[in-house]
């Protein structure tokens, strides 16, 4: 079996149980190997993240993901200095660029937006004063740190597939996701201020579709579209 | 004699170079100017997948679809494909490479009247005039002009504008910060989103429409005539609704109170056959009668 049949054969499969030749082909391949280690981590987060106990475990669920992704090298710390990587982008870029890969983050964005949405909703159940500060247990700007931080760190050496391109569509792509980014902020701002005011947890749950949309149109200009 | 007469073959030979260095003075250089015609029966799909570059529509009465473009450069390669009534043009970089001025390709369109359109772009203006039928349309910068369309269109766009003159179907678009702007439309249904661009609708509401219409910060202006028959319901959490026209209280169904957060209006026009929804989370939006 070839890498990109493996490829095919995981994204049918859907973590069911793999065929014989998917495992042999796993023992023998380091990279296919990764991208299947890849999409368990990120599968497990995601399953945590659907599960009713989403709330208490929100903190640990992110810590969790961003250890996972530092440890398989696609995120990296913020404060640490850039790595040399001649010829590449940063390693997440490289993790957008893996389509199966990319395809997997955004579904995680969609839950990440869904489970903001839970726990809004969560959290408009309860008294107003049993509330804790923001800055402490909020799950929601745990997520929103590991987007701003990882995702939405996009300097000029970052998007190279869009860059070369058109710069004009790399500027308009990153003007839009700091508009975004810049919504979902007063969104969550609101949200933590008026707890049950379900209209600014629809626009939290909206601006962070529209995240992930505008995300998935940069890869999809970078990898398939246009001039290449 | 030979075919040129008793002419001195010198002056023959030094006119026609003359003529010969006219005419390639008249082309650009690396000029690439190309047309395709393609005979196409009843209803032909046209696919377009353009980089960058200025991409015009407009429809005829014949069984034919042309496609002529023009990449100044010559560094682009475009290429077609037909498959019975389907219509495929990819513009593509050839080999060596392209800058994105060097890939710019305008592209002159022209198909039979009812024709669905598929059209992605990235950057430069899209006009699309008197083509009915279904069309998308997904662009990053690209600004988008329909005019006299009929059908479902559907629209993505990160900031282009859309302008929408005597659009008549269906109309779903969204937009992060772009405008949107329907003009006299006909439409019977319209689900525009854009996160800080503004939205204006200037036309009538049609009886059984639905008219969602939402942005995060600019404005929504609803202009509207006296004699339209609809619902609305407005909001804005951090800004303002400005109503201008005289509504009656929302009679439909079960009473609805207005949200207790933001600015809310709700009421209705006449006999409220058309539902419009419109909400802001901080800009402002003007409901007015154009009478």
């Amino acid at each position: 079996m070839q890498c990109e049949q493996f490829e095919q054969t995981l994204e049918q499969q859907e973590f069911e149980a793999l065929p014989k030749q998917a495992l042999a082909h796993l023992e023998t391949c380091p990279a296919c190997s990764a991208l299947f280690a890849d999409f368990g981590a990120i599968h497990s987060m995601a399953a945590e993240l659907a599960t009713d106990s989403v709330a208490p475990l929100s903190d640990n669920v992110w810590i969790a993901l961003r250890n996972q992704l530092e440890a398989e090298g696609l995120i990296r710390d913020p404060q640490a200095p850039l790595r040399s990587v001649p010829q590449a982008g940063p390693a997440w870029w490289s993790f957008f660029q893996r389509p199966a890969m990319a395809g997997a983050f955004l579904g995680l964005v969609i839950a990440a937006a869904g489970a903001v949405s839970y726990l809004s909703n969560s959290q408009s159940s309860t008294a107003q004063s049993e509330l804790t500060p923001v800055q402490e247990t909020s799950s929601v700007l745990t997520a929103n740190t590991v987007f701003k931080e990882e995702v939405l760190n996009v300097n000029d050496d970052s998007i190279l597939g869009v860059q070369r391109q058109d710069t004009a569509v790399t500027d308009s792509i990153r003007r839009n996701l700091q508009i975004v980014d810049n919504f979902i902020a007063m969104c969550e701002k609101d949200v933590h201020e008026q707890p049950d005011n379900q209209i600014a947890r629809e626009y939290l749950y909206g601006a962070y579709q529209q995240k992930a949309e505008l995300l998935a149109t940069a890869m999809n200009r970078n990898m398939t579209g246009g001039l290449q | 004699m030979n075919a040129f007469g008793n002419r001195n073959p010198v002056r023959v030979g030094a006119v026609g170079a003359i003529l010969v260095g006219l005419a390639l003075a008249a082309v650009p250089a690396h000029a690439d100017h190309m047309e395709k015609h393609f005979s196409v029966q009843d209803k032909p799909k046209v696919t377009l997948r353009n980089s960058t570059g200025r991409i015009q529509v407009k429809s005829w009465s014949k069984s034919e679809v042309m496609v002529a473009w023009t990449n100044a450069s010559g560094k682009a390669v475009v290429e077609t494909e037909q498959a019975g009534n389907r219509v495929e043009i990819d513009t593509r970089m050839a080999e060596g490479g392209a800058s994105p001025d060097q890939a710019k390709t305008d592209f002159e369109i022209t198909v039979p009247v009812e024709s669905e359109l598929s059209v992605r772009t990235d950057s430069g203006n899209v006009t699309v005039e008197s083509v009915h039928g279904d069309m998308t349309f997904d662009t990053v910068g690209a600004n988008l002009q329909l005019t006299d369309v009929n059908g479902y269109v559907v629209v993505k766009t990160i900031d282009g504008s859309l302008v929408c003159n005597r659009c008549s179907g269906k109309l779903e678009a969204n937009s992060i910060s772009g405008n949107v702007q329907m003009v006299q439309p006909s439409l019977d249904s319209v689900r525009v989103q854009t996160s800080s661009g503004n939205i204006l609708f200037d036309g009538s509401f049609m009886s059984r429409g639905i008219y969602i219409m939402k942005n995060f910060s600019g404005t929504i202006e609803v202009h509207f005539s006296a004699n339209d028959s609809f619902d609305v319901n407005a909001n804005s959490l951090k800004g303002a609704v400005i109503n201008q026209a005289s509504f009656k209280p929302d009679t439909h169904g079960a009473p609805r109170p207005a949200s207790k957060w933001g600015h809310s209006f709700i009421g209705t026009m006449n006999d409220g056959h058309a539902k419009v929804e419109l909400s802001s989370f901080s800009g402002t939006i003007k409901i007015l009668s154009r009478d």
